[in-house]
């Protein structure tokens, strides 16, 4: 059966903003609000809007990820047609083709679309933060008669960010400047585009050797060449947490706006995460928890404010963990204090460390070695 | 695992009541996010096996959805995989453990089969064990069979060869052992070997080690060995975000799911999936499962809420360790403080008195009064009440209706006894009469006994819930769904050999559209009235077969999600320490004094002397029901084979077996004395003076005579049906725990083998015995446990 629609997923970004946490892992596989990675977002959206077919296109670091998606059984997307495809780069007699942008990408698998033959194809990214309804999406774009729909959203940050779109009264996209030093207009890409198919072969065919990416070159010329191209706005919560800070406020808006993101409210819009197999965190004393998320396999006796603690959080008697957020498995010693830190996976903070900052540090085992080494001498 | 595969007995029958109405045993939730079925299955995956086959029972669809194609514990496979192999012949009885008849229905499977060995466990055992090694050590003992133990319990959990299984299997009906249970136990010729697991073990089989198992988890020491890290427990994959806490939240010492938001207070308890528990609500002790909400202020305490259930604001519930509070799944639970009930009966204690139902009524109404349930007592007003009562009750009011045509007046009485309110209700042509019941016009008696209340409800209402008892009162519920304010009816079946069937020509003024040629009073009532219960879990369910339930079965069965067990509790004035009867009281601490009453029983009954004598005591009707047939030959064969064995009966009943009882007592002077007449002797003499005491029923709802008896240190020897099965433990002489000896079959063979089995342990093993009247003396019978399911079952219907 011929698909309606089918979605790219692009994994590749390496997120060098967000080093050290991307040091090993491509973004998409970043964890998020103590049970999640950034991938199950847009995988949990796929499956919510019933689109089966999707292509998951990898370059930097892909073994974590692929590791994590597995079969896609967690997204009821691991079917016998469709289902999850990882799309590698590869080489070909046409010589090398490595990836060298988004648009690039796609086009190294235009087979795998055309396999498929459907009526629009899904561009999505798989390192944003959002709950999206995308058969609307697919919906306003057909009824729209354009060959591709941009959804944008009105940033809570600078513009210039961001790929800016100037819109018309018809919604019709007028103008676009990636990363603008003088931003004009009100929206910003997310990043997710619907195109019909055969405009996407077009597109990609005529202007592959002028530019990569869709935002800096592709866009821009399918304007200047007449192409018509919607806007979709988007107005849930969105974000494309590229720096240390913003995936910190990200996860510190589940805590103080719940209702942005709306996690706990979840029986439309679930967003589904690989299961832990571990047990229900375990609180053993009375501390004060307030304001608090925490996740599986936690065993939790200090005190906390304010903090996300991920699955398999150890926090020992009489540690202090304050707006800090603690990834799956680290461990805080007794007595530890903890303000403004971010903890990455596994790692082992000593009993009496004291991790105080004014602004979000990240903390790794490496990083505790070398402050270890400092205290020392 | 190439060489072994794994049956998981699903099947066995449970004590869960409302928990297990829509789901079996194993799938109930564990430690939030867990079923019980799920450590067995991921200690399978662990040991590597690939076959594995579930043998369910009852409403097996929250397993079958729970388990799915079984990919988390890698049992989606080409070659073997997981199999669920329901039952085919529904006319089977539940027992303890899946039988081999029951595997014979599967029997392709087990040829099919390729593995050298079989493990046969349980699905309800919360453990995390190494199967492989157990097979390692099971083979190089070179016994047939292992047995898994614990230190202290049997698990229902064996390894055996597959050939020597389908021996059995194939020859079931032939077998004298139903189940690997029994042929282990028994069976002379199996070379057993034991193999002890000391981790935490738990086979969870009724509430109370349900919660106790769930609480257990919150012990680092327990906890941290069923949830390890090297053989993790999986479960189906669900979703849920973190949990959250806000700022008004105290937690001690708990564990808490998914999805939950926590703004009360929590302590030693387990919280489910999506959970809400809200400002200033206090969860102690309890297990609360998903989608549960606690409103502000609610008090939980050893409560296990099921799913979905509601709590809402300022609500108090408690339950005890031992008898924890169990709500239904989806219940909304308000403030019990202010429920008011009516309870309607035939007869209530003191005022007057059949038989059993009077002190059941009595005793129930105190402790559900003493819970703060507005407690009160509707019965008509004999002659005898007025005879005997006349000065302490207060007229109330009349009132006039039409019944049969023509106008009726009542008067209503009522008096205030042990704060139960009690209501009689007056009326001349009927209830002014000698007898209780017996007469021709019983059904119109009732029948405007039952309009007659309904009538007064204008000055004694309102109420929030009826509670019914028998037939007598099987019209209201049809009446209550007429009237205007619906109040919800709960009929309790006491007895259900007596309905209340009549020639609808007698009502016929008072019922003119009846197109029935006969009224049966009690299948009125149970097809009419909100919810239904009867004196015990086992009798229940027993009631799902004709041959209980005769005609009403196919009706049973189409309320039985309605369908209730509850069991009797026992009056606290049975005590051997201050029964005024007791020839020489005791207790506990001087059971040792128990010998004295069984000299006095021997002198009075003109019994031989001896303290080594095996005495067995007997307090019953003498009809077929109570397993007379079966008795006289039993008595016979065991009297001939021990002279050291005595038998003593008091009671009354029929000629036929009182003949037959006649001429054992000829045949053994001096060892068999008969009191024929219920006041020929006192029963305090026979349930303190007897060493243990009999009861082969055939058919027994509840009976109170096992629960006294075992209070008394008398161990009784019972078929196990009905109450006697809900209130005895079978002795195992394995785990050397019980209360009494129970057999199963109905015939005198398996009668005499216990009968036998109990006489060995009397004369060979005297502290075993001493155990088994300690072990029965502190069983807890007690009416407050009743009140307390009873007012769980009120609470689900207002």
């Amino acid at each position: 059966m011929k698909a309606k629609a089918i979605a790219m997923v692009l994994v590749g970004g390496r997120g060098t903003r967000l080093q050290p946490i991307t040091r090993r892992m491509a973004k998409p596989a970043v964890s998020f609000g103590g049970k999640y990675k950034l991938i199950d977002f847009v995988l949990s959206n796929l499956t919510n809007a019933a689109i089966d077919t999707v292509g998951v296109i990898t370059q930097y670091e892909p073994h974590s990820l692929m590791d994590y998606i597995e079969h896609g059984s967690t997204w009821d997307l691991d079917l016998p047609d469709g289902g999850i495809h990882f799309l590698t780069p590869y080489t070909s007699y046409e010589g090398d083709v490595w990836q060298k942008g988004t648009a690039h990408a796609i086009r190294q698998h235009m087979r795998f679309i055309r396999s498929h033959d459907p009526e629009y194809v899904l561009i999505l990214s798989g390192d944003h933060i959002y709950k999206m309804d995308y058969n609307h999406l697919i919906d306003v774009h057909a009824e729209s008669g354009a060959d591709f729909t941009i959804s944008a959203f009105s940033p809570h940050d600078s513009l210039s960010r961001y790929g800016v779109l100037n819109v018309d009264d018809d919604n019709r996209v007028r103008d676009f400047e990636e990363k603008p030093k003088k931003p004009e207009g009100h929206y910003a890409s997310m990043g997710v585009y619907v195109f019909n198919t055969e405009a996407l072969k077009r597109i990609l065919t005529d202007s592959l050797e002028e530019g990569f990416d869709f935002g800096k070159d592709i866009i821009p010329r399918a304007l200047d060449e007449g192409y018509t191209i919607n806007a979709y706005h988007f107005d849930g919560y969105f974000r494309d947490v590229g720096t240390i800070e913003s995936l910190f406020e990200a996860n510190m808006d589940l805590i103080d706006h719940p209702e942005l993101l709306k996690l706990h409210d979840y029986k439309e819009l679930p967003v589904y995460t690989r299961s832990s197999d571990l047990p229900p965190h375990h609180i053993t004393t009375k501390e004060p928890l307030a304001d608090v998320l925490i996740g599986d396999g936690c065993l939790v006796s200090g005190k906390i404010r304010r903090s996300i603690l991920s699955n398999g959080v150890v926090v020992k008697d009489g540690a202090h963990v304050e707006n800090s957020v603690l990834f799956q498995g680290a461990t805080i010693g007794e007595g530890a204090v903890l303000k403004n830190a971010m903890i990455l996976e596994d790692t082992l903070v000593m009993p009496g460390t004291e991790l105080v900052y004014d602004e979000v540090e990240v903390i790794d085992n490496d990083r505790l070695w070398k402050l270890g080494g400092d205290g020392d001498a | 695992m190439r060489d072994l595969f794994a049956v998981v007995d699903a099947s066995s029958r449970d004590n869960f009541e409302k928990l297990t109405l829509h789901r079996m045993p194993g799938a109930l939730p564990f430690a939030g996010k867990f079923r019980l079925i799920d450590f067995t299955l991921s200690n399978l995956k662990h040991a590597h096996v690939t076959n594995v086959a579930i043998f369910p029972s009852g409403n097996y669809r929250s397993l079958q959805d729970h388990i799915g194609s079984g990919k988390r514990w890698h049992l989606d496979r080409r070659r073997d995989g997981l199999f669920i192999l329901p039952p085919k012949n529904m006319m089977l009885p539940l027992g303890d453990m899946l039988t081999f008849q029951r595997m014979h229905e599967h029997i392709e499977y087990f040829r099919r089969s390729t593995q050298k060995y079989v493990l046969i466990t349980q699905a309800s055992l919360v453990w995390n064990v190494d199967f492989q090694a157990m097979l390692d050590a099971h083979v190089a003992s070179q016994a047939d069979i292992s047995e898994v133990m614990t230190p202290y319990s049997r698990l229902k959990t064996f390894i055996l060869s597959k050939d020597l299984l389908l021996k059995y299997i194939l020859d079931y009906d032939a077998l004298p052992y139903k189940t690997m249970n029994d042929l282990v136990w028994r069976s002379p010729k199996v070379r057993v070997n034991t193999i002890t697991h000391e981790g935490y073990t738990r086979l969870i089989d009724e509430p109370s080690v349900y919660l106790r198992a769930n609480l257990d988890m919150l012990a680092f020491e327990i906890g941290s060995t069923i949830f390890r890290n090297d053989r993790p427990i999986v479960s189906k994959e669900k979703t849920a975000p973190p949990a959250r806490y806000s700022d008004a939240s105290t937690v001690t010492n708990s564990m808490v799911s998914s999805g939950s938001y926590i703004r009360g207070h929590i302590e030693k308890s387990i919280i489910g999936r999506d959970v809400i528990i809200k400002e200033g609500a206090h969860v102690k002790n309890s297990f609360v499962m998903n989608n549960a909400v606690v409103e502000r202020g609610a008090v939980l305490d050893h409560v296990i809420l099921d799913k979905d259930t509601v709590v809402k604001a300022d609500t108090i519930v408690e339950g005890t360790i031992d008898s924890p509070y169990v709500t239904e799944k989806g219940q909304i639970i308000t403030d019990q403080s202010d429920l008011r009930v009516l309870i309607v009966a035939s007869e209530a204690n003191p005022y007057v008195k059949t038989g059993g139902l009077a002190d059941v009524i009595e005793g129930l109404s105190r402790a559900l009064s003493k819970k703060g349930v507005d407690t009160n007592v509707v019965i008509p007003l004999y002659k005898s009440i007025k005879d005997n009562y006349a000065e302490t009750y207060q007229y109330v009011a009349s009132e006039t209706f039409d019944f049969g045509g023509e106008p009726r007046k009542i008067r209503i009485y009522t008096l205030l006894r042990e704060k139960v309110r009690y209501y009689f209700i007056e009326y001349f042509p009927f209830f002014e009469r000698e007898e209780t019941y017996g007469y021709e016009d019983d059904c119109l008696r009732f029948a405007f006994f039952n309009y007659a209340v309904y009538q007064s409800f204008k000055h004694i209402g309102p109420f929030d819930l009826l509670h019914l008892n028998d037939w007598h009162t099987g019209l209201l519920p049809g009446l209550m769904q007429k009237s205007e304010d619906r109040i919800p009816t709960l009929l309790t079946i006491h007895n259900i050999d007596y309905q209340g069937q009549c020639d609808a020509s007698l009502l016929h003024e008072s019922r003119p559209n009846a197109l029935i040629p006969t009224v049966n009073f009690l299948e009125t009532g149970i097809s009419e009235a909100s919810k239904l219960s009867t004196v015990s879990e086992t009798y229940r369910d027993e009631l799902r077969y004709d041959y209980y339930g005769g005609s009403l079965t196919p009706l049973l069965l189409k309320r039985e999600r309605d369908f209730h067990g509850v069991l009797n509790g026992l009056p606290k004035k049975y005590s051997p320490v201050n029964d005024p009867n007791v020839f020489s009281p005791y207790d506990r601490q001087s059971i040792g004094k128990k010998s004295e009453n069984k000299l006095h029983l021997q002198e009075k009954m003109q019994l031989s002397l001896g303290v080594e004598k095996f005495t067995l005591g007997m307090v019953s009707r003498i009809t077929e029901q109570k397993g007379f047939p079966i008795l006289i030959p039993a008595l016979s064969t065991m009297l001939e084979r021990y002279k050291a064995l005595q038998f003593v009966l008091l009671g009354s009943g029929e000629d036929r077996y009182i003949e037959s009882l006649r001429e054992l007592e000829k045949a053994h002077p001096g060892r068999v004395r008969l009191n024929i007449g219920f006041d020929a002797a006192n029963p305090a003499h026979i349930y303190a003076g007897a060493d243990a005491f009999l009861m082969p029923s055939r058919v027994e709802p509840c009976g109170l005579s096992q629960m006294i008896a075992m209070r008394y240190g008398t161990p009784p020897i019972a078929r196990k049906t009905g109450g006697l099965a809900d209130s005895i433990v079978d002795y195992d002489p394995i785990t050397r725990y019980g209360t009494g000896f129970t057999f199963f079959n109905y015939d005198a063979e398996a009668l005499a083998a216990r009968i036998d089995d109990a006489y060995k342990v009397f004369h060979e093993h005297k502290d075993e015995w001493r155990r088994i009247m300690d072990a029965g003396m502190r069983a807890d019978f007690s009416i407050e446990r009743q009140a307390q399911k009873m007012l769980e079952i009120y609470q689900s219907m207002v």
